[in-house]
């Protein structure tokens, strides 16, 4: 320790290959991540078990689902859902994906491990960029394990398989794409509630539901906009990523995603500017 | 040019004042031992020098340059609180982390390098959850020392250590600024342990800087005073109490006479009036005696 003292500026590439690097490691070393991957396989094939199982009386339910990839998305684009057939697909990894990403980035406050990176790492835009990157991978990978839990679990109950396979493919691209919104979306809940664990999950949830869909909806029809105008919302672009949707819906899931992304590392690197890291 | 230089700092928390006007210089070279009451606000301005909380007035400068400056920010180490480690990984992959981050080249030998410096390198294997206080404590050292800082803030570094994990804590802080181009903010409350380290002082109360001195400084400032047993210690209080201005019974049950440096007047004083004196020695008060002076109003 006794050469000169030289004042350097990382630069962008080194300081976020570095945080990346990080991120990465702490994801893949968590059993938090592996165990939110199970989830997402097992869920979606204990739903359609469930809604196949006959009742007290031996009666049988009525099946959830009729084809295979109606697990993975719904036939078409419902807004306002009217089964939870149409609710209860591949949009639900965004539910607990919420959930993962608040414990995932909640730990980061908790152990005031910001401090550390805040001290030395000026720019909070680099934590952004990093956590939203890296939650975006991990609600993509959850994307892939609820794919398969679901299309077992579809086969072995035996329902239809008849699919538009590029309609199939825009759906399942469009979710994972639109993960990297979501991701930043959650990121940015956990920056405005990061003293606050607790509320930071249930806003994720909260979020993630979708549910907030019906009040845009609504005011959509009152003012008499066309119902796609709700594709600009990250709930909306991923009801639009369905089984009847081409490749504008990929590309609309794309822009929604990237320009969410954008605005939320913006408003929570400004955020983050101005408070104080605790 | 200095270390730290702070000049009218404030911060408030809402209607609260935390930091009131504060200037603060910190030499290059320097440990500077950062005292205070709880809630005086030491954390407070250790946390906005580190750029963690926005400051809501006056100036920061860090070798010269704004503290907002990404170029210094990068040449920080700090310990705050607590060390921002992941329980569930060892030691030795927490500091990789923390050597990721701060984008080290040859990260390896770096992290074993100071781990050896806080004698932990036998401990690098070891869950960072299994780890006790004081071996916590010298990982959060160690991560603070990572990537070569100018500049150390650590906020009660001494807390949880053992004798030797504060012996080797002084050796550390002595070999980081033997350059004289590296400085170190060390805020404690064993006051004892800081002044065997610190060069320099700081001590603020209510948000205000009330005093700032070497350690020469201090030595020069703190009393002298002579401590005295005798074989009748309340009568011996009594004849000095009407004789010296100030005169207090210490917790090892010594007779205090301050602001005296010959005890040949107190013997033969006490021996004329019938008593014995058993042991006395003169000494000079500490650092903490003339902290707990200072807070109660008096030098």
């Amino acid at each position: 320790m006794t050469k000169d003292i030289q004042f350097e500026s990382p630069s962008f590439t080194r300081r976020i290959k570095g945080m990346l690097g990080v991120d990465l490691y702490r994801l893949f070393h968590t059993p938090l991540f592996y165990i939110f991957l199970a989830i997402a396989a097992i869920i979606p094939a204990m739903v359609s078990a469930m809604t196949m199982m006959p009742d007290q009386s031996g009666n049988t339910m009525e099946p959830l689902y009729s084809n295979v990839w109606q697990i993975i998305a719904a036939s078409k684009s419902l807004y306002v859902i009217e089964t939870i057939a149409d609710y209860a697909n591949m949009n639900m990894v965004f539910i607990f994906g919420g959930i993962m990403v608040s414990i995932f980035i909640g730990h980061d406050y908790k152990s005031g491990y910001v401090k550390q990176l805040f001290t030395t790492h000026a720019k909070k835009q680099d934590y952004m960029i990093s956590k939203s990157l890296v939650c975006a991978l991990a609600m993509a990978c959850m994307c892939i394990t609820y794919l398969i839990g679901g299309t077992v679990a579809g086969l072995l109950v035996g329902y239809e398989t008849d699919v538009s396979v590029g309609s199939l493919l825009v759906a399942i691209f469009g979710k994972i794409i639109l993960s990297l919104g979501w991701a930043s979306l959650y990121t940015f809940l956990n920056v405005i509630f990061r003293r606050y664990f607790g509320i930071s999950v249930v806003s994720s949830f909260f979020f993630g539901t979708g549910i907030l869909i019906i009040g845009a909806a609504a005011i959509v029809e009152t003012l008499g906009l066309p119902v796609g105008f709700l594709n600009v919302f990250l709930y909306g672009a991923s009801v639009n990523a369905n089984l009847s949707s081409g490749i504008g819906s990929l590309l609309i899931c794309l822009g929604v995603s990237v320009a969410w992304a954008v605005i939320y590392n913006v408003a929570g690197t400004r955020l983050l500017n101005k408070c104080d890291v605790y | 040019m200095n270390a730290v230089e702070i000049k009218g700092l404030s911060k408030n928390f809402g209607p609260k004042q935390a930091v009131c006007g504060l200037d603060m210089t910190v030499p290059m070279g320097a440990i500077y031992g950062f005292i205070g009451e709880n809630g005086s606000g030491k954390s407070t301005t250790e946390k906005m020098i580190c750029g963690l909380i926005p400051t809501s007035g006056g100036s920061i400068k860090l070798y010269g340059k704004d503290y907002t400056d990404e170029t210094v920010r990068a040449r920080l180490g700090v310990l705050i609180e607590a060390p921002g480690c992941f329980p569930g990984l060892t030691v030795f992959d927490n500091m990789m982390l923390e050597a990721a981050n701060l984008s080290i080249p040859h990260a390896e030998q770096e992290v074993i390098k100071v781990l050896k410096l806080v004698r932990m390198e036998g401990a690098a294997g070891n869950k960072y959850k299994n780890c006790s206080l004081g071996m916590k404590q010298r990982v959060g050292i160690a991560m603070a020392l990572l990537g070569d800082p100018t500049l150390l803030v650590l906020d009660e570094p001494l807390n949880g250590l053992d004798a030797d994990g504060m012996r080797i804590m002084r050796e550390v802080f002595t070999d980081i600024v033997k350059d004289g181009k590296r400085s170190i903010i060390v805020s404690s409350h064993l006051l004892g342990e800081l002044q065997k380290v610190a060069t320099h002082y700081g001590i603020i109360r209510h948000g205000k800087m009330i005093v700032e001195m070497t350690a020469d400084e201090l030595d020069a400032s703190c009393r002298t005073y002579v401590a005295l047993q005798s074989a009748e210690m309340s009568r011996t209080r009594m004849l000095l109490g009407c004789r010296y201005s100030r005169v207090e019974e210490d917790e090892a049950g010594y007779l205090r006479v301050y602001d005296l440096t010959s005890p040949e007047d107190i013997v033969t004083y006490l021996y004329e009036n019938g008593i014995c004196v058993t042991e006395i020695k003169t000494d000079k008060i500490g650092l903490e005696e003339y902290y707990i002076d200072l807070m109660k109003g008096g030098k």
